[in-house]
């Protein structure tokens, strides 16, 4: 009888970063949504009650917004120079790489009935799917910046002018590509649904690869580990 | 692809928009000393119209105090210290030595309208009795070939000296056809780089000279563009906004006239002094926002109370302009002052991207793909329906397969 054995595949700091992640995307969709169109009115009607709720929306935004970039650029580091995984040898477009990523791609659209990769690490159709979210969300990192900035025009800001300027010099391409404010606001929101479409997928893969593979594959994100069966080890 | 590596340079090495309103002492007295110096050899000109700034003022029944209290407001507009009152003041007198010639094009005439709505000491009078307007087709009495006589001689007497004010969006369609202008049926287009051409400076004034304005708004049969697309080599000022605000007009002037340049310019070559700041910074509904107390409806509780107006459509937060300082109509009064939203009417693409009474949320505005009418929240919520029914459809698949696997396992 096959025996079940447990191998690693994320390590502490990976589930730390995802669940950062999960949790900014949270207040950054509610936040985010509610400065876009505020959908609530102050619960407060007294007018000498501190009770700024736009205020507190977009400091809650902005803060997600910065753990969101300082995991971004964490999880860029991780990609190349991690001592577990570099993500990036998946990427390569060799002969391998490519044949995995269609077997596990026709594994999914032929509803598990054709599974010739190896599930015990990261194939690189999990690594592509995970670049896509990521190239996502450093989108949303220059166009939230420049709506950002764009209100700081006095070149000032609570800890010096350097700031401003570099907001300005990496986000202001934002503006030529999309043609001004509005249409940075739009692209914006609109990476936002394409983020939650990507959220809804992933979630609905790991927990169709829990059902389907049958190697626990949900407890990766929790514990670390997952199970593979020994004869396919 | 030429016109986008342009821009891309032009990103990379434009100046930041930056609002620098200390920029030091040894900056201020340098340019106070070129000051006095400017206004010296203007006096030492001879004035283009002999009448004197303060018999004006006083025949208009304005005591000195109040006209020192406008000085102090133009120079506090213009973000100058204090110590240049006196030179304001005195470059108010000489203004009779700069030339303007005012040209008007694709528009309204809403620039002209809210110029002689300008605020006190009845600056018409400045600009009628003092500046020396030499040409104003709106304003001017003669008409017909005397106004064109007229024209040519402002222009040959002072070459390279006038200042060039444009009105007006430039009809290029159909060979500028759109738009002649006098006997000889010269194009705008013609017409105003003949014109430009030996002004010393080019101020474009109202959203239409600056941006296209509405005569540009899609789908712009006209091909209207704005004076900075066309006109090269020039010293160019855009006062945008619909009608530009008259006090930043007259400090643009009185900029010239005090230092001989134009003012420090953004990107869009708006003068900083005027442009440098969203009018949501300056707002007296913002600590509304802030608290999340937002009008729902024209007429509402929220809005008896003077709530803030984003949620009914105002473009505040987008839009760079003094309008919440300066206000319109002498000072009295501005749009979010009198309960309705900003329109963001002296931003580029304003028709089309900003000029509508909705919420940003609500507003069906083109997505930057083209042609797609949709709202991005539209399209968003069907993307997420789509990709709902996908994975039910996958997950169902699945199940059912499974079953069947199951069944012929057994078998």
């Amino acid at each position: 009888m096959a025996k079940n054995i447990e191998i690693k595949r994320m390590t502490g700091t990976m589930r730390i970063v995802h669940w950062v992640t999960f949790f900014s995307m949270i207040a950054a969709v509610i936040t985010g949504l509610y400065i876009g169109h505020p959908y609530y009115q102050t619960f407060i009607a007294d007018p000498a009650v501190d009770k700024y709720v736009m205020a507190w929306n977009r400091w809650a935004h902005f803060i997600v917004a910065i753990i969101f970039d300082v995991t971004a650029v964490l999880v860029g580091y991780l990609y190349f120079f991690s001592r577990f995984e570099k993500p990036y040898k998946k990427l390569i477009p060799n002969k391998q790489n490519i044949v995995e990523f269609f077997e596990v791609f026709l594994n999914l659209i032929t509803l598990n009935r054709r599974k010739k990769f190896d599930s015990s690490h990261s194939d690189s159709f999990n690594i592509v799917f995970f670049t896509i979210f990521h190239l996502l969300l450093v989108f949303m990192l220059f166009s939230g910046l420049q709506l950002y900035v764009h209100g700081l025009a006095s070149g000032h800001s609570s800890i010096g002018t350097w700031w401003p300027t570099m907001l300005h010099l990496v986000t202001d391409w934002t503006l030529y590509v999309f043609g001004g404010n509005i249409g940075v606001r739009i692209a914006h929101h609109y990476t936002m649904y394409f983020i939650l479409v990507w959220v809804m997928i992933h979630i609905y893969y790991q927990v169709w690869r829990t059902i389907f593979w049958k190697e626990g594959d949900i407890a990766i994100v929790f514990g670390g580990s997952k199970f593979v069966k020994e004869e396919e080890k | 692809m030429n016109d986008n590596m342009e821009r891309v340079r032009e990103v990379f090495t434009q100046k930041s928009t930056r609002v620098d309103t200390n920029k030091g002492e040894e900056f201020y007295n340098s340019l106070f000393e070129k000051s006095k110096a400017r206004l010296q050899s203007l006096r030492e000109q001879e004035p283009l119209k002999d009448i004197d700034m303060m018999d004006i003022i006083d025949s208009e029944g304005i005591n000195r105090r109040d006209f020192m209290k406008w000085v102090s407001a133009t120079t506090a507009t213009l973000m100058l210290p204090p110590m240049f009152a006196p030179l304001v003041a005195e470059a108010t007198e000489l203004m009779n030595r700069v030339p303007v010639v005012w040209i008007e094009l694709q528009d309204c005439a809403g620039n002209s309208e809210a110029l002689l709505r300008s605020s006190a000491p009845t600056v018409d009078d400045l600009l009628f009795d003092v500046l020396s307007l030499e040409f104003h087709e709106t304003l001017q009495a003669c008409a017909g070939h005397d106004a064109d006589k007229q024209l040519e001689e402002a222009v040959h007497l002072y070459k390279g000296k006038y200042l060039l004010f444009v009105e007006g969006a430039i009809p290029m369609a159909n060979n500028g056809q759109y738009g002649t202008i006098g006997a000889s049926g010269e194009t705008f287009y013609e017409h105003l780089m003949r014109m430009s051409k030996d002004a010393a400076a080019v101020v474009a004034v109202g959203t239409c000279a600056t941006f296209g304005g509405v005569p540009a708004a899609s789908p712009n049969p006209t091909g209207a563009v704005g004076v900075m697309d066309l006109v090269k080599g020039k010293a160019i000022v855009n006062i945008p906004a619909c009608p530009a605000n008259p006090a930043n007009m007259v400090g643009v002037i009185l900029h010239y006239v005090l230092t001989g340049q134009v003012p420090e310019l953004d990107s869009l070559l708006r003068p900083k002094f005027a442009f440098g700041y969203r009018i949501h910074d300056n707002c007296e509904r913002r600590a509304h926002f802030d608290a999340g107390e937002f009008v729902e409806e024209w007429g509402d509780e929220g809005a008896k109370n003077n709530w803030c107006l984003y949620k009914v459509g105002c473009k505040g937060p987008m839009t760079f302009n003094n309008c919440s300082i300066v206000r319109y109509n002498d000072g009295v009064n501005w749009p979010v002052g009198v309960g309705r939203g900003c329109i963001g009417c002296s931003e580029p693409d304003f028709w089309d991207k900003y000029a509508y009474e909705r919420p940003m949320a609500t507003a069906r505005i083109k997505a930057p793909t083209g042609g797609v009418e949709k709202t991005v929240d539209q399209f968003g919520l069907g993307l997420l329906t789509a990709t709902a029914v996908g994975i039910g459809v996958h997950a169902i698949a699945s199940v059912v397969a499974g079953k069947k696997a199951d069944e012929n396992k057994e078998i």
